[in-house]
């Protein structure tokens, strides 16, 4: 094999981590986002990406008010960070041809590891597949039914694992397999 | 050229920067409604002509076609009402907070929320004094933040202070038509 991560040059396996590292140090914060703005509950999700449109208000005949009680303390409850189909079509822009970037570059860490050809084939899919997966959840949470918000939490997993699998197998196969030079 | 120019100046408006608050809401409310021990929300659920009218006097529509005032009370004797108002501008949404004495005259503007390309703007804005010029203004009165600090701070800010003044308006608005007008 003309490309392989074992026997490679010491700069390039040293660039393959500093690149592992930073998209790990990104993955991290991006967690950290997510648990700040969306959550990891399909009700989070779904409240997130359904919002208001999914339940469309019929106004009242005439103006009604209602008046309930609350306490301070319910002033500092969190506000649900809501994205509407504007901002979903901004981030579907923003983060899909970045997450594919991502793929790309792990997948070419990938083809430099000795696995089976079965394995290396499901790994890239895995890596291009947990995006798509991620941002169908979302639109269609909000086109079709709160339901699939589990598709957005099973494709986030899904990059959270295929990044901790790549990143796994580099290191060992790099600095810590027998045969390597 | 022009047109990437052109492109990227399109790509930099679409690219609204992250959400910060500038004051929390309970800090907001404890300026706004001083002294208060308990509070209602008070939800007024509008009705197509109502929303209408309102629309048709200060170009708004509350979320959802709801308007929450929120009332404050210290034992038995009531402290004021305020509300949050939304203003959407071209850099991304700002928050103001317009509490009301029992008089119905403004007692204060805090601006909650804005992003953080706006947050210097706002904070020269209100280091100019632009909440100061709110106070006692009654609904049908027209807030004039905007032109009353145009000479001491930068065009952002008056930009800003601009927005701020939507915000005002569209509190003034609302509680004027529909805080003691429809009931519970």
């Amino acid at each position: 094999m003309l490309y392989d991560l074992r026997r490679a040059a010491l700069p390039i396996k040293w660039l393959v981590t500093c690149l592992l590292a930073t998209l790990g140090l990104s993955y991290l914060f991006g967690a950290l986002m997510i648990s700040l703005y969306a959550g990891f509950t399909p009700q989070r999700v779904a409240a997130t990406y359904a919002g208001p449109e999914m339940s469309m208000r019929m106004p009242p005949e005439t103006t009604m008010v209602v008046e309930h009680p609350i306490t301070r303390a319910d002033f500092a409850q969190p506000e649900v960070h809501a994205v509407d189909t504007n901002l979903l079509i901004q981030d579907t822009h923003v983060h899909v041809p970045m997450y594919g970037i991502i793929a790309a570059a792990l997948s070419v860490v990938v083809v430099g590891l000795p696995l089976r050809r079965g394995w290396a084939l499901g790994l890239i899919t895995l890596l291009f597949a947990a995006p798509w997966l991620d941002f169908a959840g979302m639109w269609l949470t909000k086109f079709a039914s709160a339901r699939f918000a589990i598709l957005t939490l099973i494709g986030g997993w899904a990059m959270a694992a295929g990044y901790v699998v790549v990143a796994a197998l580099a290191v060992r196969h790099m600095w810590l397999s027998p045969e390597r030079n | 050229m022009n047109l990437l120019m052109r492109v990227a100046a399109i790509a930099m408006m679409l690219h609204i920067t992250p959400a910060v608050v500038l004051v929390k809401r309970p800090d907001a409310v404890e300026a706004l409604l001083p002294g208060a021990d308990a509070y209602t929300a008070r939800d007024v659920h509008l009705s197509d002509v109502d929303a209408h009218r309102l629309h048709v006097a200060v170009d708004w529509s509350p979320e959802d076609g709801v308007l929450t005032f929120y009332k404050g009370k210290a034992g038995s004797v009531l402290v004021g009402a305020l509300e949050f108002v939304r203003v959407d501008t071209p850099h991304g949404p700002i928050e103001v907070a317009v509490g009301f004495t029992p008089q119905a005259t403004v007692r204060g503007v805090i601006v909650t929320k804005a992003t953080v390309e706006m947050k210097p703007w706002v904070l020269e804005a209100v280091a100019a004094g632009l909440t100061n010029h709110y106070q006692g203004l009654k609904p049908g009165d027209s807030p004039g933040g905007a032109a009353a600090i145009a000479n001491q701070a930068g065009n952002l800010a008056e930009y800003i202070a601009g927005e701020v003044d939507k915000g005002v308006a569209r509190a003034l608005a609302a509680y004027g038509a529909f805080y003691n007008h429809v009931r519970a």
